[in-house]
């Protein structure tokens, strides 16, 4: 199967500061790739150059098989950690904005957020204004989604519905590449990558990675310790 | 409050933004504001023409006049027209019964300061002059304030506000959104400054509007002339604060920088002191400010029915400054947001 976004051997430096160290990482249609690691360990940096944000120093980035240009970016939704959302705008004012950008403009507000639809989403609490993210960047159905720690500041009922819609997404069909730092969270992904240092530490199945003790935090921290990086934010 | 002061103090020594602010740029500004705040006007710039030019342009006290040109061949329309194209504030036609002397009203210091040194002058033969102000015959001052406050505005709308929303954007984390939307980066700029273009031309027909309801000033010249010279003026103070916004991490320091290009060009650009009377070492800055020709432009067609082809040079040079403004803008703005708006 071919993989929505891959990296083969990618390397980012900023100046002496290699932060990305010979990378590789593919995300196919219908899976959750789970991205682990602690803070400086080269996450942003990675899912930067899988967008086309940054331009990596050595090895090939390939976004639906091509370069990572405006075409692709057409295929691809994305929310940052900061959602990404004008706060001094409507629910639906950003529903709109959106799906015009996307070229779906008309598409009508769905109705899981259609409640805050005339409420300025700086308004809202952050469960609310995360799962609006979430519906916005669907509004062009992605076949790629990306989402940086997509529930960061989330009471666990709203996390648990965001991860219901995460799922939903990738059983529709879309490849989902997810960063957390919540262990719980990353159970939930069928496939795991370890980041420590700007390398890939360990990827496999939570399972595989836990190992026998089963307990998925405890091996991330010996993971992360054994490659020489202190695992914050775990 | 010893360890608080101490630790002010550090934080201070580390900021040099603050510093520069607060250290370099008021002696700067003194320097520059005082070689430039002069309200005895020198070097007014004179034309005599018709047959005793010569001698008519010798009577003349420096360092109050500086004739730059004497044409004994000139006709008083002629004349008219240096002063309309600005080369000139004062011109002297000879060739009549009485030496006829036309002022630029709409530089008013430099009239009164020509008046008050006329004045003292015992013209040959007892033979004074005919004095004619010409453009704003009773040195009205909001006449000449309104065309070049119009411009003033322009510039704050144009460059605090685009700066603030550009930098609102980024500090956001939305123009990093914007980045991995399918927009050509050309789409993000053009749709970012293409309203507040539109706010700013808006406003300039309000005010224009105001300032001949409410205080009578004249619009005597062509509105296309104006539009144009409006137009390019709109696109420098647009550029500006877009530039503004690619070297400014938060709102703080685009309003800060945004103060530092508006404070010259209120005191610089001879929107109340004429450039001709500043210092040569200061008077170089008037000429690489936007407001220094919309100026020009506004009271030449508001006051004078300037026309295009007297004022060809202001709006070339705000055409160049649009291009090198904007242009730099764009590129620093592609770069950004190529980026993902991290500057």
């Amino acid at each position: 199967m071919t993989a929505l976004a891959e990296a083969r051997g990618v390397t980012r430096r900023f100046g002496s500061f290699t932060a990305v160290s010979g990378v590789d990482l593919a995300v196919s249609p219908g899976e959750v790739v789970g991205l682990l690691g602690g803070n400086g360990a080269g996450k942003t940096t990675l899912i930067r150059m899988l967008l086309g944000l940054l331009r990596p120093s050595d090895g090939d980035i390939r976004l639906f098989g091509g370069p990572p240009g405006r075409a692709a970016r057409k295929r691809v939704g994305y929310v940052p950690q900061s959602l990404g959302l004008y706060e001094g705008l409507t629910v639906a004012e950003n529903w709109s904005f959106t799906t015009a950008a996307f070229g779906r403009a008309g598409v009508p507000v769905p109705d899981r957020i259609a409640p805050w639809a005339r409420d300025l989403v700086g308004g809202l609490p952050l469960g609310a204004q995360r799962q609006v993210a979430f519906a916005v960047v669907l509004s062009h159905q992605p076949e790629l989604l990306v989402l940086d720690e997509p529930t960061s500041g989330t009471g666990p009922l709203a996390s648990a519905r965001l991860w219901e819609d995460i799922r939903a997404a990738a059983d529709g069909g879309a490849g989902i590449l997810v960063t957390t730092h919540n262990m719980e969270e990353a159970r939930q992904c069928d496939r795991l990558v370890v980041m420590a240092g700007g390398r890939v530490a360990a990827s496999g199945t939570a399972e595989a990675i836990a190992g026998p003790a089963a307990d998925l935090e405890e091996a991330f921290v010996e993971i992360v310790t054994r490659s020489g990086s202190r695992p914050a934010g775990a | 409050m010893w360890a608080m002061i101490a630790k002010e103090f550090r934080e201070l020594r580390r900021d040099r933004r603050t510093v520069a602010m607060m250290i370099v740029l008021p002696v700067l500004l003194l320097v520059v504001f005082g070689y430039a705040a002069n309200f005895k006007v020198s070097d007014i710039p004179v034309v005599a023409t018709g047959p005793q030019a010569g001698q008519a342009a010798s009577l003349l006290p420096a360092p109050t006049f500086k004739v730059t040109e004497i044409d004994p061949h000139a006709s008083e329309a002629q004349a008219e027209t240096r002063l309309r194209n600005g080369t000139a504030t004062i011109a002297i036609v000879t060739g009549g019964a009485r030496p006829l002397l036309l002022m630029d009203g709409t530089e008013l210091f430099s009239v009164q300061s020509a008046q008050g040194a006329l004045s003292r002058l015992s013209p040959p033969g007892g033979m004074s002059p005919r004095v004619k102000i010409l453009y704003n015959p009773h040195l009205t001052t909001s006449w000449v304030m309104v065309p070049g406050i119009a411009g003033l505005i322009l510039v704050f709308i144009g460059t605090l506000i685009t700066s603030l929303g550009v930098v609102r954007e980024r500090q956001s984390g939305t123009l990093e959104q914007l980045a991995v939307m399918p927009f050509r980066a050309w789409d993000v700029i053009a749709g970012k400054i293409a309203p507040y273009l539109l706010l700013a031309a808006v406003d300039l027909a309000f005010i224009i509007a105001v300032g001949m309801g409410l205080f009578h000033v004249p619009f005597t010249g062509n509105v296309g002339v104006f539009v144009l010279g409006a137009a390019l003026f709109l696109l420098v103070t647009t550029g500006m604060g877009v530039l503004i916004s690619t070297v400014s991490q938060s709102q703080g320091q685009a309003i800060q920088l945004a103060f530092m290009t508006l404070l010259p060009q209120v005191l610089l650009s001879g929107l109340i002191f004429p450039v001709s009377a500043m210092a040569a070492g200061v008077r170089w800055i008037s000429y690489i400010l936007p407001l220094t020709y919309f100026i020009q432009i506004s009271r030449g067609v508001m006051l004078k029915n300037a026309p295009l082809s007297s004022l060809w040079p202001p709006i070339g040079l705000l055409a160049v400054l649009a291009v090198v403004v904007l242009g730099l803008a764009i590129v620093r703005f592609r770069r950004d947001l190529a980026a993902g708006g991290g500057s």
